[in-house]
């Protein structure tokens, strides 16, 4: 029987509930906050640094390369206080993200949330993309 | 069976949906609003030309103010977050994102100025440029509602108020007299403050340009402030610091303004036994004002893109990473432009 409450669909929630009112030390100009999209890639680094944390992850392209992407997360403090820290993630884990994307085509964006292998859901969003897995599209 | 399941998806979907709007709204001002009793706003016992002006009828009112000890002065040991704040309240109509900007607050340049800020804030969803962007600190009165953490440390003779942004120190001389040694303005200008029992009541002046937040109004460099911090307690364990401020700014304000500001303890932070380190804007930054005016970001291997956890300048010596336990490495920035694949390997 399937689980009445989908980790992700929670994480979801939370951060729409967390994000409204964007605390980030910059504007979200650079990202359309719009367009939710969701992929798969292979962490490179997981930068829990303030102002703001970094999440960069090596991506597949269709003719079997890679490109480095890259996608700014919540402060320290912020994430901290919802269970996540700086070894939450780690390099050469595989997770399943959602993203707002920049505005400019660059490999990269604002996050949403990270599903870990283990099937763990994480909220990692400043107020840059508050999209949910129902409105996410695959790329 | 699946059916079911979707209903308590879209019922819970609903759910945060209807909330998500009245979180938003419950205090315009956001960080952390929603903890303890709504704020309310104290103005000034009766209108003052200048903050001075009003510093001193309070130090009169209190008599010349408490004389701590060290063992008499109020404790507000541990780490703290925002609680919300009412600043928007004084520029916007009803004090959130669906509000006009008030009329007859700000003088012409000002609100003329504000308004563009808004326009973008409310038609385009966000201010094209925030100033912290290029790491410029907080300052004044924008310190009151950063959202990293904060410590709050008393002395008789000195307060420290720390937020965890840069970092940012605002000193406290207690029963002092304004001084400027350095002929010009600060980031936190000059802090003079009395105890009258357990309100510490401040008068800040000599202040750079700054604003409250991106979203709202920018401020001169005769910005000038006068707050009340005060710890209060509420049923049910809740403790919060009120900050009850008045600022004074000729060149903005066509007549003194008046908010209140929160913090409460970071019981998360502590839970999680977080520690605070020092860490400076600059060192990790990215973000960059392109040539429309608009925020945006170096990534890594594009000209300009700083690697926060790469090495120092000498990676020829072993030990030189600043990402020693997990040893990660990003592509150099070398050329303008295009991104590519991370390295396999690093370097310790």
């Amino acid at each position: 029987m399937k689980r009445l409450f989908n980790p992700l669909l929670l994480a979801s929630a939370v951060v729409l509930m967390t994000t409204n009112v964007a605390q980030a030390h910059h504007s979200f100009a650079m990202f359309d906050n719009k367009t939710f999209v969701t992929k798969t890639g292979t962490i490179v680094r997981w930068a829990f640094n303030n102002p703001h944390t970094w999440l960069y992850l090596n991506i597949k392209n269709a003719d079997g390369s890679e490109t480095l992407w890259s996608f700014e997360g919540a402060g320290v403090t912020g994430l901290i206080q919802r269970g996540v820290t700086g070894n939450t993630i780690k390099p050469g884990d595989t997770v399943t993200f959602m993203y707002c994307p920049l505005r400019d085509g660059r490999p990269g964006g604002a996050i949403g949330w990270v599903k870990l292998a283990d099937g763990k859901a994480l909220n990692l969003a400043d107020g840059g993309c508050t999209g949910t897995e129902e409105t996410s599209r695959k790329r | 069976m699946k059916l079911t399941i979707s209903r308590w998806r879209l019922a819970f979907g609903t759910l945060v949906l209807a909330l998500t709007p009245l979180l938003a709204l419950a205090q315009g001002g956001g960080f952390g609003s929603g903890y303890g009793p709504p704020l309310k706003v104290i103005p000034a016992p009766q209108s003052f030309t200048t903050s001075e002006a009003h510093y001193q009828f309070l130090l009169t009112q209190a008599k010349g103010g408490t004389q701590h000890t060290i063992a008499s002065v109020p404790r507000w040991d541990g780490l703290w977050v925002t609680a919300g704040n009412t600043h928007m309240d004084a520029f916007i109509e009803g004090g959130n994102f669906n509000g006009k900007v008030r009329a007859g607050v700000l003088t012409p340049a000002y609100e003329k100025a504000f308004k563009e800020r808004w326009r973008e804030q409310t038609e385009e969803g966000q201010v094209h440029y925030d100033r912290l962007g290029r790491c410029e600190p907080p300052g004044m009165p924008r310190f009151l509602l950063e959202p990293y953490s904060h410590e709050f440390i008393n002395l008789p003779t000195e307060s420290y108020l720390i937020n965890d942004f840069g970092p940012s120190i605002r000193r406290v001389l207690i029963g002092k007299q304004h001084s400027n040694l350095y002929g010009t303005h600060s980031w936190y200008g000059d802090t003079i403050g009395f105890w009258d029992g357990d309100k510490l009541v401040l008068n800040t002046k000599y202040l750079y340009p700054a604003d409250f937040t991106r979203w709202s109004p920018m401020t001169s460099n005769q910005f000038e402030a006068v707050e009340i911090w005060q710890l209060h307690k509420y049923p049910d364990g809740i403790e919060r610091i009120e900050v009850q401020a008045t600022f004074y700014d000729k060149f903005a304000f066509v007549k003194p303004v008046s908010a209140v500001y929160a913090f409460r303890h970071a019981a998360e932070l502590a839970q999680a036994d977080y520690r605070v380190i020092h860490w400076e804007c600059d060192q990790t930054n990215n973000n960059f004002l392109d040539d429309k005016g608009v925020s945006n970001f170096h990534l890594p291997g594009e000209a300009g893109f700083n690697d926060g956890r790469g090495s120092t300048i000498f990676p020829e010596l072993p030990g030189q990473t600043r990402d020693p336990i997990y040893n990660t490495a990003l592509p150099a920035a070398t050329s303008p432009a295009q991104s590519q694949s991370a390295p396999k390997g690093a370097k310790p």
